[in-house]
């Protein structure tokens, strides 16, 4: 059996149950009350595809996927393989206008 | 191309996504399709209805992939969705929230299924604008030309909602299109197996699948209400439309009564003669319309072009030698079942198998008798032109041009003048699934009687199309006067039983142990060319929904 690969790591959250929740999870449940998150990962998904990153992401899965056999690849491989490297490729740019995007949403949510 | 289609549709899915449907069925995706919500920008998600965050069950948080299980909803994120399917036997097919995607956690993959499927995209049609009332609030608020961008998505959806409710149907059952019972009209068992072999036969199929006979053409044409073909046209478009409820063929059967009205009667008629009198309805409409007066050649009727093949008998005078020939065309071959005391000496230029000896009937034992030399009781003496008078003569049929489908027909049904009565033989009958009828063939025959002669070679037709695969058998069960006629098609290597309004799956066991009493074969080239054809069809109103959501991401 396949053991679950190696992933981003996850807030560590167990110490902070029941607890007051963060500033950060209080982000989190405003954004995406409002909906703005929704908004914001359609941005996000048109931002990226307009400047190539996924087209880049793809030939890296496709090569992934030749050099391996179509047969013998798991979404969870994939995953694995391109989550760092996405990470790393996305533009400056992308990053600084959904930031702005944010930043602007937290003004007019008056937090 | 078609190399893709072929990937698409044999993505088999994962075993524990088969255990999971054999045990739920589409419960779970139904009730999962009222907890999707569909986002402004296209794509479903699982909206739970309270303002809570989803969060996983084992760390709480919210972040990264989070899944749904199946089986107990219990939300795991992607780095505890394993520890949940280990914890709990059962639990391993999960539902990505985000993404609306299955995901089997012991395969660590994406999984996939065509029902799933369905269900997330019929309901994303039903959710988006255009779709519901609400939809014209939306738009309503927005800019002109989000507007006139909503009404584009508003056009693509009612096509693709027609798409996907042609794609619900077809895709309904996991059986080959085309399969769709018809109702018994009162013992007419005989004519809903006979039709339904005659639609699954590939040339007869291709033909009315391909609109060569035109309804609202014919009408026009002939100005004649009543049409066989028509008929036989709008049976074959509902066998094929993907509806699986059991169709009835009432239309037809009023035609037929029209046509051949001397069998128009609530009384149960015998298969193969109602097969005869089809194909005779079938020509005889055909050469109408064609209006032509040459009987010379070939008929072009698709009957004759599917099932007309050409006997040749040679009659021999015993006393001088002298040999007659004669071609008769036939559209199916009537064998008799050899009697079970059958002697083996009878058959004397042909091979004996051991399970003959043993008293068992075959097929190839028919088909031998069929064509051995039959000497001509001293009550049938034959003019002989050598000698210029009659004599004793000796028959033996051959085969000169095999049809594109063979139509085997066993003589179950004995009539005996003598003793003015008739009966059912129950004899079972041994039968290949795929036959190679070379030795029966006219060049063979003459060779084995002639032994290696150069003119024993003037009819060599030694390509493969001798080689036939059965696609169709028609079986016969209970008395002369009160028998049962099912249908056994074979598509795709799989044996399906139809039973006038019943379709189900057989083994091939079940298939060889019944009575066969019709068999149907098609040349082997066109039994594998038609399955490749049937595969294709069957991919395409699937393909289409899979375009239009590509656009979304």
């Amino acid at each position: 059996m396949k053991h679950s690969v190696n992933r981003p790591p996850t807030p560590d959250a167990a110490d902070d149950q029941g607890k007051e929740p963060t500033l950060q999870e209080i982000i989190n449940i405003k954004l995406i009350e409002s909906g703005e998150k929704e908004r914001l990962m359609e941005l996000l998904r048109e931002r990226l595809m307009e400047c190539g990153w996924k087209d880049e992401m793809k030939a890296l899965c496709r090569a992934y996927i030749k050099k391996k056999g179509r047969n013998n690849v798991t979404v969870d491989d994939l995953v694995h393989l391109i989550t760092p490297k996405g990470r790393a490729s996305i533009p400056d740019s992308v990053k600084a206008e959904l930031l702005q995007r944010i930043r602007s949403f937290l003004v007019s949510a008056a937090l | 191309m078609c190399a893709r289609n072929s990937l698409y549709t044999n993505i088999k899915p994962c075993k524990h996504l088969a255990d999971y449907k054999l045990r739920r069925g589409f419960n779970g995706y139904n009730s999962l399709q009222n907890c999707l919500k569909t986002t402004r920008y296209g794509r479903s998600r699982v909206d739970k209805h309270d303002t809570t965050i989803p969060r996983c069950s084992f760390c709480n948080g919210y972040q990264g992939r989070l899944y749904k299980c199946l089986m107990c909803s219990s939300i795991s994120c992607s780095s505890h969705v394993l520890l949940h399917t280990q914890s709990e036997n059962g639990h391993e097919v999960a539902f990505d929230i985000d993404r609306s995607e299955l995901y089997c956690c012991l395969c660590c993959d994406q999984v996939y299924d065509p029902d799933f499927d369905k269900v997330v995209v019929s309901k994303q049609v039903r959710d988006l604008p255009g779709g519901k009332s609400n939809g014209f609030e939306v738009c309503s608020g927005r800019s002109s030309k989000r507007r006139r961008l909503d009404s584009g998505i508003e056009l693509d959806l009612k096509k693709s909602k027609q798409l996907i409710s042609m794609r619900d149907r077809r895709a309904k059952s996991c059986y080959p299109l085309g399969l769709r019972g018809l109702n018994n009209l009162g013992s007419t068992c005989f004519m809903n197996s006979v039709l339904q072999a005659l639609l699954h036969a590939p040339p007869l199929r291709n033909y009315f699948l391909s609109d060569r006979h035109n309804r609202d053409q014919c009408r026009k044409r002939s100005g004649e209400k009543l049409c066989l073909l028509c008929d036989i046209d709008a049976i074959s478009s509902a066998m094929f439309s993907g509806d699986r409820t059991p169709y009835s063929p009432a239309q037809f059967l009023f035609s037929w009564w029209q046509h051949s009205s001397n069998l128009a009667s609530y009384e149960e008629q015998d298969a193969h003669e109602f097969f005869i009198s089809v194909l005779d309805g079938i020509h005889e409409k055909e050469s109408k319309v064609r209006n032509s007066s040459k009987d010379d050649g070939d008929c072009q009727c698709i009957a004759h072009r599917a099932f007309s093949g050409l006997l040749r008998s040679d009659v021999t005078c015993i006393t001088c030698g002298f040999t007659s020939t004669t071609y008769d065309p036939c559209i199916d071959i009537s064998l008799d079942l050899e009697a079970n005391n059958f002697s083996s000496s009878h058959v004397a230029n042909k091979p004996i198998k051991t399970d003959e000896k043993m008293g068992l009937s075959t097929l190839s034992g028919c088909l031998n008798l069929f064509t051995r030399a039959e000497r001509l009781g001293s009550d049938q003496k034959l003019y002989c032109q050598n000698c210029q008078e009659l004599r004793d003569s000796s028959k033996q049929l051959s085969i000169r041009k095999l049809p594109l489908v063979l139509c085997l027909h066993i003589k179950r049904f004995e009539h005996s003048l003598v003793r003015k009565m008739s009966r059912k033989i129950d004899q079972y009958l041994q039968f290949p699934f795929s036959l190679d009828m070379t030795p029966y063939l006219s060049s063979s025959i003459v060779r084995s009687r002639f032994g290696n002669r150069l003119f024993a070679f003037e009819y060599d037709n030694s390509d493969s199309s001798a080689e036939y695969e059965i696609f169709a058998m028609i079986a016969h069960s209970g008395m002369l006067e009160s028998g049962h006629y099912v249908t056994y098609l074979r598509l795709k290597n799989q044996w399906y039983k139809c039973d006038d309004a019943w379709i189900s799956e057989v083994d091939e066991g079940t298939v060889r142990a019944s009575q066969c009493y019709m068999l149907f074969y098609v040349q082997k080239m066109l039994y594998y060319k038609s399955n490749e054809d049937l595969s294709c069809m069957r991919i395409s109103p699937r393909r289409d929904p899979c375009v239009s959501t590509a656009g979304c991401c």
